[in-house]
């Protein structure tokens, strides 16, 4: 459907056919039972048969089916822990920059081994407005928009401001949304 | 002394007609009245590409969203039965029981079978055999008509006001034109009885729809007008009256007026069905064909089988109607109100008296 578009003509003249209105009428009746029978057949059959996706409605159950996410979809900001156990984070402060809800406050730090890590990494839930610039920010792939979308809401909005053991998450669960970022990126410099 | 007590036939005539009456009864309040929710917002669904109300459920079990009903009705008899400041008490109370009472009467003249002589006893389905048929639909559905506009008067509120001088002026005209396009079909068949017309259509060439194709159109239109749902709800246009003239009824007292929209909806199938579907007839099976077909089970309950085909007939071809009515009422947009009065007054009414003269010309030609 998409792209495709048909222009509306609003100045149209009926001609003597429409304007009898029956065969109009039985048109359009025709065109809602065109949508209502194979939906009823889809539907019944989906519903005996166990099969959601026998059913043609794009509806979705939801609580019972979950959406299938898109890898563009931005739902909570994560921090990615590397496969060592660290986090990937060095703390540059790239992303609290340019944060434009000014929701992430860093407190960097050193290791022992020279390298940065944050030694606090505070993300406040209940004023980041998931625009995913801070993913954009960051030169180390270490915070990324996950997909999750489920259990952000809080009834105080103390319990949404997350800290560093909040936010991590381990590399392998973001694969997609790492290799996605990545595709995105050569995709800009590609073009 | 003896001439006094009850006669077994008068038992007999007396269990018949409370038999008929629960019948029809149980049939429009139990069965559609309920159900014809359902239909509307699970049919509605389906047109729009959408599953509907699924959500209520007993114990897990959703019966495809039938409990939707059950919640409609807590609901509508937990509500606050509100009556609006500077409103007419008494009239306000009164209008819905005008606006349902008449949709549930006009079932009456209606016949949903024919004549079965069973044990001896001649049983005619239908509760009341008048003489003057549908012309008792016209007359009470007119009266019908009074609880809207009561309504729409009594509610002291400009909406209800305005939905009720609406629903005046649009029964009145399509009364007008809904009984001049009847009169083709009493000049075919010669009578104004429901029963004698459908006795009538026992031949499939003979079916209303077939002798008076105009009329059947002008009727079903008229019959749409008059049951104020969505191409002609004017009276009750959402976007321009809030709801019409209900805007002011809460609780059980609007589901009143939401049942009268239904169960009109099934008088409607009812009448077209019995003028012009041939009422209770198979096609190209006579009564006398099915009652041979049952023979096997003897006199008595070949005519008992024959019965129950034929009821089952009839309300099967009430509710493919029913689906119609809800198709065309989910399908099209609601006219502008002088579109309204331009196709009652300009349209119908002439093709009506021009399809009395068709009708007059064709049957002086064929004798």
């Amino acid at each position: 459907m998409s792209g495709t578009y048909k222009k509306v003509n609003r100045n149209v003249t009926l001609t003597l056919w429409e304007r009898m209105y029956v065969f109009e009428v039985v048109r359009g009746v025709l065109i809602t039972a065109g949508h209502f029978f194979p939906n009823f057949v889809s539907v019944t059959k989906a519903y005996f048969g166990g099969k959601p996706a026998d059913r043609k409605i794009m509806t979705i159950y939801y609580p019972e089916e979950k959406p299938v996410l898109p890898e563009a979809y931005r739902g909570k900001v994560v921090l990615v822990r590397a496969k060592d156990g660290r986090e990937k984070c060095v703390a540059c402060g790239l992303c609290e920059v340019a944060c434009p809800a000014k929701c992430i406050s860093i407190v960097g730090g050193l290791r022992d081994d020279g390298t940065r890590y944050p030694v606090t990494y505070t993300l406040n839930g209940a004023v980041c407005i998931f625009c995913g610039l801070c993913e954009e920010a960051c030169p180390e792939e270490a915070i990324v928009m996950s997909d999750r979308y489920e259990g952000l809401c809080e009834y105080d909005r103390k319990l949404m401001i997350y800290d560093k053991e909040a936010l991590l998450v381990p590399e392998e669960k973001l694969g997609k949304r790492l290799a996605y970022i990545r595709r995105r990126m050569y995709g800009k410099w590609n073009y | 002394m003896a001439d006094l007590l009850p006669s077994t036939e008068m038992l007999a005539s007396l269990a018949e007609m409370m038999a008929k009456i629960v019948f029809i009864f149980t049939m429009n309040m139990g069965v559609f009245a309920p159900l014809l929710g359902w239909v509307e917002r699970k049919q509605s669904a389906l047109m729009q590409d959408r599953i509907g109300a699924n959500r209520a459920d007993i114990l897990g079990f959703t019966v495809f969203g039938l409990l939707h009903t059950l919640t409609d009705a807590i609901k509508l008899l937990t509500k606050e039965d509100f009556i609006p400041q500077g409103a007419d008490r008494p009239l306000h109370y009164l209008a819905p029981f005008i606006a349902v009472v008449p949709s549930l009467v006009a079932f009456a003249v209606i016949p949903f079978g024919g004549h079965y002589n069973l044990w001896g006893h001649d049983t005619n389905l239908v509760i009341a055999d008048l003489d003057v048929g549908i012309l008792f639909v016209f007359a009470i559905a007119s009266i019908g008509t009074y609880g809207s506009v009561i309504a729409g008067w009594a509610s002291n509120n400009n909406w209800s006001l305005l939905g009720g001088i609406r629903v005046g002026a649009q029964m009145l005209s399509y009364e007008v034109a809904m009984g001049l396009s009847l009169v083709g079909v009493f000049m075919v068949y010669g009578s104004l009885r429901l029963t004698d017309i459908g006795v009538a259509q026992e031949n499939f060439f003979h079916w209303g729809i077939f002798l008076q194709p105009l009329g059947f159109l002008l009727f079903a239109t008229c019959a749409l007008a008059e049951n104020k749902r969505t191409p002609f709800d004017v009276p009750e246009a959402e976007a321009e009256l809030v709801a019409g003239y209900f805007t002011e009824y809460s609780g059980l007292k609007f589901a009143m007026f939401w049942m009268a929209e239904f169960l009109e909806m099934v008088t409607i199938s009812g009448v077209l069905v019995a003028l012009f579907f041939g009422g209770w007839h198979i096609p190209f099976v006579t009564h006398a064909g099915l009652v041979k077909f049952f023979g096997f089970l003897g006199t008595n309950f070949a005519q008992v089988a024959t019965m129950l085909v034929h009821v089952t007939v009839f309300w099967t071809k009430v509710l493919v109607w029913i689906f119609v009515l809800m198709l065309i009422r989910w399908t099209l947009p609601r006219f502008r109100y002088d579109q309204v009065m331009k196709l009652g007054w300009k349209i119908i009414l002439p093709l009506s008296i021009i399809n009395i003269f068709i009708t007059g010309a064709v049957m002086l030609m064929v004798k």
